[in-house]
């Protein structure tokens, strides 16, 4: 299968500042992958590569394509929400369908309407009228509709409450993954989504820190809540972090074989938010 | 094209205000004001006469004769569209300031990352802007000056009428009534071009100015043109500053004011038209006699490679 995206030595940088620094990687299709990095890591950036929104050096492909030259024609098969509620305000709902319908050839009119009429959108509202949320489900319900084979979310969900941000991943898995679609997901709100990911990138100081598969995590990464006679022990293991609850040691611990762990205390698998914290010990410091 | 028509449809949506509204609403506000005068000036007419030569009339037709008949409705027929001048002149505005703000305001409001989006080109983008100010303004424009003048004429006409000169057929079956907005219609063309160093002008600063679009797009010619006359008189180099202004600076900012390219030309471009021979066709065949100088086509040229410049920056430019 070829790959959506691949990327050898992708170098992007703002003046003296190296925003991203000659990363490589591929992405298959039909995954699901969260890129997930700290403020300024340069996640944004790689992603506006990907998107032909910004000029880089090195190579880049998505779908083939150089989004430098090839923007336009990319964007019929690539959608991207790249930002919360950047709808225009003075757009009506009827006048958006109306206008995507007009100009892209793989949307689905039909589609965007059964999901709008889910919500209390109504055709003639427009987007000033509307809180935060129903803008994102009315970006959602545009990008839904179109048949693309990448989708980028750039914190499609921020500043949005709960109860719209547990539905618009809801939504996105239900009615519009497939093995054909690939998503990319950025976002701080990392608890929320790892259940869907199939994949985890972590990037640093514009450098990718950690790219596996899901089951892959699983299986290198594990927490250990260490009994206090076993402390000595498990520090001989490196664990990759340390922390105290409830005055017990919890560590951390990358690639080792759990039959080695299993002695030490009670394991369970790590949550991406610890092993991101973890990961990212020392970036603001 | 199909897309070109959405993008078209896209920019009237967001400045449905500027391009319908304002016509709309400044041709009603004419019509209603002439109306009341004319009703106004029928009635202190009916009651006291009128002044003609000194003399006190009340009744048109005594002082009337045919040929000042023949010569009322020719001049009604290729005036009435006169009447409607204010809104040419304040689209001349409209047309500025939606030049000036639609490639700062959508990267503003971060619009531009949802149109970026889709499948659609930075040179369809700005293309159909273009077109929207300078084809679709003027339509909608001469539409509603249409309506406005003819609905003036049919004021102007009652007025005659109840004075008691009817020129209401005369007036109808002139074909140069029916003419003038077709007439007018023509001159678009020469307009586009006219006007194309301002537009790209404006939407050059519009897609760069990270800031104050208007500051950069009048400040940097005006102050430009300042400081070359500071050196002037200060140095006494002798340069033609006046060139300057009037080429550069004017031309460069006031050329979406339709019908400016009267003021830009020498004495004897605009000498034949005058208040007793107003004749329409006259004003679109100089209008028309524009494109033999070498002024427009410059122009057109230059706005046409700022256009370009407009693209390549909303292309390119990265808003962090």
């Amino acid at each position: 299968m070829t790959a959506v995206i691949s990327a050898r030595g992708l170098t992007k940088r703002y003046g003296n500042t190296t925003a991203v620094d000659n990363i490589s990687f591929e992405i298959p299709s039909g995954r699901i992958i969260g890129l997930i990095g700290p403020n300024g890591s340069g996640k944004t950036t790689t992603l506006k590569a990907a998107l032909g929104l910004v000029s880089f050096d090195g190579e880049l492909k998505v779908l083939g394509l150089d989004p430098r030259t090839h923007r336009d024609e990319l964007m019929e098969q690539v959608c991207f929400i790249a930002d919360v509620a950047i709808l225009p305000r003075w757009l009506k709902v009827r006048d958006a369908i109306d206008f995507v319908a007009g100009v892209h050839p793989k949307f689905d009119r039909a589609k965007a309407e059964r999901y709008l009429a889910h919500t209390k959108l109504k055709p003639g509202m427009k987007v000033k009228e509307m809180s935060k949320g129903m803008i994102v489900q009315l970006h959602l319900a545009l990008v839904m509709a179109i048949d693309a084979k990448l989708l980028v979310l750039d914190e499609p969900t921020l500043g949005l409450d709960i109860i719209y941000r547990k539905q618009f991943y809801q939504n996105l898995l239900e009615d519009y993954f497939d093995e054909n679609k690939t998503i990319i997901v950025t976002t701080h709100q990392v608890e929320e989504i790892e259940h869907i990911l199939s994949d985890l990138m972590f990037i640093q100081d514009g450098k990718i820190t950690l790219s596996a598969t899901m089951d892959e995590v699983g299986d290198r990464f594990v927490e250990v809540m260490v009994s206090a006679e076993h402390i000595a022990a498990a520090k001989a293991l490196n664990p990759i972090d340390e922390r105290q609850v409830f005055g017990k040691s919890v560590m951390l611990f990358d690639g080792v074989p759990r039959a080695q762990i299993a002695a030490l205390g009670e394991m369970r698998n790590v949550g991406v938010a610890d092993l991101f914290v973890a990961k990212m010990k020392g970036t603001y410091a | 094209m199909n897309t070109m028509k959405w993008l078209v449809k896209r920019e009237f949506w967001e400045h449905k205000g500027g391009f319908f509204w304002t016509p709309a609403v400044i041709g009603a506000l004419m019509t209603l004001i002439l109306g009341i005068t004319m009703i106004a000036a029928v009635y202190f007419g009916s009651k006291h006469g009128i002044h003609i030569n000194g003399a006190q009339v009340t009744n048109l037709a005594e002082v009337v004769d045919a040929q000042e008949r023949a010569e009322m409705v020719t001049a009604i027929a290729n005036g009435y569209m006169g009447t409607a001048a204010p809104l040419f002149m304040v689209m001349g505005f409209v047309v500025f300031f939606f030049c000036l703000g639609c490639l700062y305001d959508e990267r503003k409001d971060r619009s531009v990352l949802f149109w970026k989006s889709l499948p659609v080109s930075d040179s369809e983008t700005v293309l159909a802007k273009v077109a929207t100010a300078l084809v679709l303004a003027p339509l909608i424009t001469l539409a509603f000056a249409t309506i406005t003048g003819l609905m003036s004429l049919f004021f102007i006409c009652l007025a005659a009428a109840i004075g008691g000169v009817n020129v209401f057929g005369g007036v109808l079956a002139t074909a140069a009534t029916w003419l003038a907005p077709f007439q007018i219609a023509s001159i678009i063309p020469v307009y586009v071009l006219w006007a194309l160093p301002t537009v790209g002008w404006l939407m050059m600063v519009s897609a760069w100015a990270r800031t104050k679009p208007f500051l950069w797009a009048v400040g940097v010619p005006v102050l430009t043109g300042a400081l070359l006359s500071w050196f002037n008189a200060m140095f006494d180099f002798g340069w033609n500053i006046s060139w300057f202004w009037q080429n550069i600076v004017a031309r460069g900012l006031l050329s979406v004011a339709p019908g400016s390219w009267f003021a830009f030309f020498d004495a004897d471009f605009g000498a034949n038209v005058g208040p007793d021979n107003a004749n329409l066709m006259m004003l679109v065949g100089q209008s028309w006699s524009a494109l033999t100088r070498a002024n427009i086509w410059i122009g057109a040229v230059l706005g046409s490679a700022m256009i370009y410049a407009a693209i390549r920056l909303r292309r390119w430019k990265d808003e962090g």
